[in-house]
């Protein structure tokens, strides 16, 4: 059957849904662009983008945002995935307390989590009766502050990493896998690395999307904890200025748009494997 | 001693006792099959002899060494899952030569072995393709050869037919059979599908509510089953009470008829109410050669099967079931004829329980 006899199979209803649907997606992304080229009067250019990309800010904040959405990443999935691994192999019971609590940052507000982060690390961490400090208070010096970033970035992506990686662990039925690595002779580290990881490469590639795009759109967290990300960057020019936010914007859909396509080229094999399985 | 040693052995999952004082020897090289409905704790002691379980009770002994203890990846035991468990990642060369990988064997090594491997599943040209491009029947075979590849001392199966359709699963059966006896393993085969282990076993442990019904060669658990749930299980059977008559005679009553048995009444009484078992294909129309045992009985119902014809009666109350040979010739009588039927002394089976 031709592409076109097939495309003629589908119901008249499915095509104005999915038209509507399209529309919703497309139109704001269109508009944004339209914008965002109309800063000289009556041409249509890239000047808007010339003087974004121009801001030495912007690359500032933009490479500190990735570095930072790199790392939530990697600390996402050391913690994420032996816990969500774990729970499904041996501890079943407590799918349900984990799924609550990843599920916490979607009611909690991000506001309330900078606070309590702030308060709690702001003064030094001393062993309880005693004023042998442990550790030095976290917002006082770059680093720690970062940590503290990346930990509260880590919050904020859990719900979308960990259904991520759990729902790719069903998808493999990973305690299977693991009792055939265990009785070829594999120690832990060997599952993990060997079967595990290789296996949740699509999980992991949208567990890490989602988590790279609310990095590098969070406002919040880096502007109370004083980081010079580019959240509170596009935040600020979009009070002063009109086109380049629009400009911003739209290439940060873009760079989604691509991560998603290179998820779709590196994870094709995979998902043939998964469903033919 | 034997190979495999399974020293009385028990689990319980909370209060729930799922494996009861499982105790079973097999011997090098022997192919043994757990045989009963699902969860009887056939698939508990076979995860139990693998590692993956902990027994809550008692020892598993490999050649000579107690297991017990050691994790799966230390006990030098292959598994066969259900579900194949190929890893989606690597290729078929790649799952077969993984074990060998963590073995830390040479590359030359391993190539080697893998090409054995892929030679004694019959799929020399496959070692490329990824386990997404088999067919269930292939992935099993690879699955099968991944266990092999490290020559373990125990081969366990946890039913690896189960997914197949009928006609593979009757083919790879023999070919896991062959491969079995070419390499002298030592085999565990899970199953509920009685066919499949009597084809395949040297020995059947036929289960039933976490505790072991009867062990024997295929040949004694068909036709010696122990107990009514053997009977039942292995088989279509009759199963009839009865009353002892005279038990030095072997003489039982049924429906008010005398039927004697070969043996089975030892330290039973006159008057002792028993059970006993005939299979359908051992009973048959009175005839000049058969006047033993004869039953008067009705006709109630005949089905053509094929190459067999079941024949419905009814004594009594009993119903009891008749398999004839099918001929173009056969001549049978209607529904609601009476008719005599008999069955030898030897056909008769005393169940103990």
């Amino acid at each position: 059957m031709s592409v076109l006899a097939r495309l003629r199979k589908i119901p008249f209803w499915s095509w104005v849904w999915f038209i509507l649907g399209v529309l919703y997606f497309i139109l704001p992304l269109y508009a944004t662009l339209d914008f965002s080229l109309r800063m000289q009067r009556d041409t249509l250019g890239f000047r808007s983008y010339e003087k974004a990309f121009a801001d030495p800010q912007f690359i500032k904040t933009f490479t500190y945002s990735i570095t930072l959405a790199i790392a939530t990443i990697i600390a996402s999935i050391i913690l994420i995935v032996p816990t969500a691994y774990w729970i499904r192999l041996r501890l079943p019971e407590a799918r349900r307390i984990v799924e609550f609590i990843t599920l916490l940052p979607f009611v909690i507000p991000a506001i309330i989590l900078v606070f309590g982060l702030i308060r709690v690390y702001s003064a030094p961490f001393k062993i309880p009766f005693t004023d042998v400090v442990l550790l030095q208070s976290l917002t006082t010096f770059k680093f720690g502050t970062n940590i503290l970033v990346v930990a509260g970035y880590m919050v904020l992506g859990l719900p979308y990493m960990y259904r991520s990686v759990d729902t790719g662990m069903r998808t493999v039925d990973v305690r299977t896998l693991t009792e055939a690595a265990q009785s070829l002779g594999a120690n832990w580290l060997t599952i993990i690395v060997r079967v595990i990881l290789p296996n949740l490469r699509a999980a992991l590639l949208s567990g890490a999307l989602l988590t790279f795009a609310i990095v590098v759109g969070e406002v919040v967290l880096a502007s109370f904890l004083g980081v010079p990300a580019f959240g509170p960057y596009l935040f600020l020019l979009g009070q002063h200025r009109a086109y380049e936010p629009a400009a911003l914007s739209f290439v940060t859909f873009l760079l989604t748009w691509v991560a998603m396509g290179i998820i779709q080229l590196v994870t094709g094999g995979q998902g043939q494997a998964a469903g033919a399985h | 001693m034997a190979f495999l040693e399974i020293n009385n052995i028990s689990k319980s999952f909370g209060k729930v006792e799922v494996v009861k004082d499982f105790k079973l020897q097999v011997e090098r090289g022997e192919f043994v099959s757990f045989l009963g409905p699902s969860g009887c704790g056939k698939t508990t002691t076979l995860r139990i002899v693998a590692g993956f379980e902990p027994p809550s009770s008692g020892r598993i002994v490999v050649n000579g060494e107690d297991i017990t203890n050691k994790p799966p990846n230390q006990r030098d035991v292959g598994m066969v899952f259900q579900a194949y468990a190929l890893f989606p990642n690597m290729t078929v060369a790649g799952n077969i030569g993984f074990g060998l990988q963590v073995a830390k064997k040479s590359s030359a090594e391993i190539k080697k072995r893998v090409a054995e491997m892929l030679e004694l599943i019959h799929m020399s040209d496959f070692g490329g393709r990824y386990p997404y491009q088999l067919s269930g029947g292939q992935q099993q075979r690879v699955a099968l050869a991944r266990a092999l590849a490290l020559s373990p001392q125990v081969l366990l199966l946890d039913e690896p037919l189960s997914a197949l359709d009928a006609k593979i699963r009757v083919a790879l059966r023999s070919e896991i059979r062959s491969i079995q006896r070419k390499l002298g393993i030592t085999a565990v085969y899970v199953t509920h599908d009685q066919e499949e282990a009597l084809s395949l076993s040297d020995r059947v442990v036929v289960m039933h509510n976490g505790e072991i019904e009867q062990v024997g060669t295929p040949f004694e658990i068909y036709n010696f089953p122990q107990t009514a749930f053997v009977a039942n299980f292995v088989g279509t059977l009759n199963a009839v009470s009865a009353e002892v008559i005279d038990p030095a005679s072997h003489t039982l009553r049924v429906e008010g008829m005398n039927i004697q048995a070969a043996q089975g009444l030892d330290g039973k009484q006159r008057g002792d109410k028993v059970m006993l078992a005939i299979r359908p294909e051992r009973l048959s129309f009175e005839s000049e050669g058969k006047k033993a045992n004869l039953l008067d009985c009705t006709i109630e119902n005949i089905t053509f099967l094929g190459s067999i014809v079941r024949v419905q009666v009814l004594i009594g109350d009993s119903r009891l079931d008749m398999d004839t040979f099918n001929n173009p010739f056969l001549e049978l009588p209607k529904i609601g004829d009476k008719v005599k039927i008999t069955c030898s002394r030897e056909a008769v089976l005393i169940l103990n329980h």
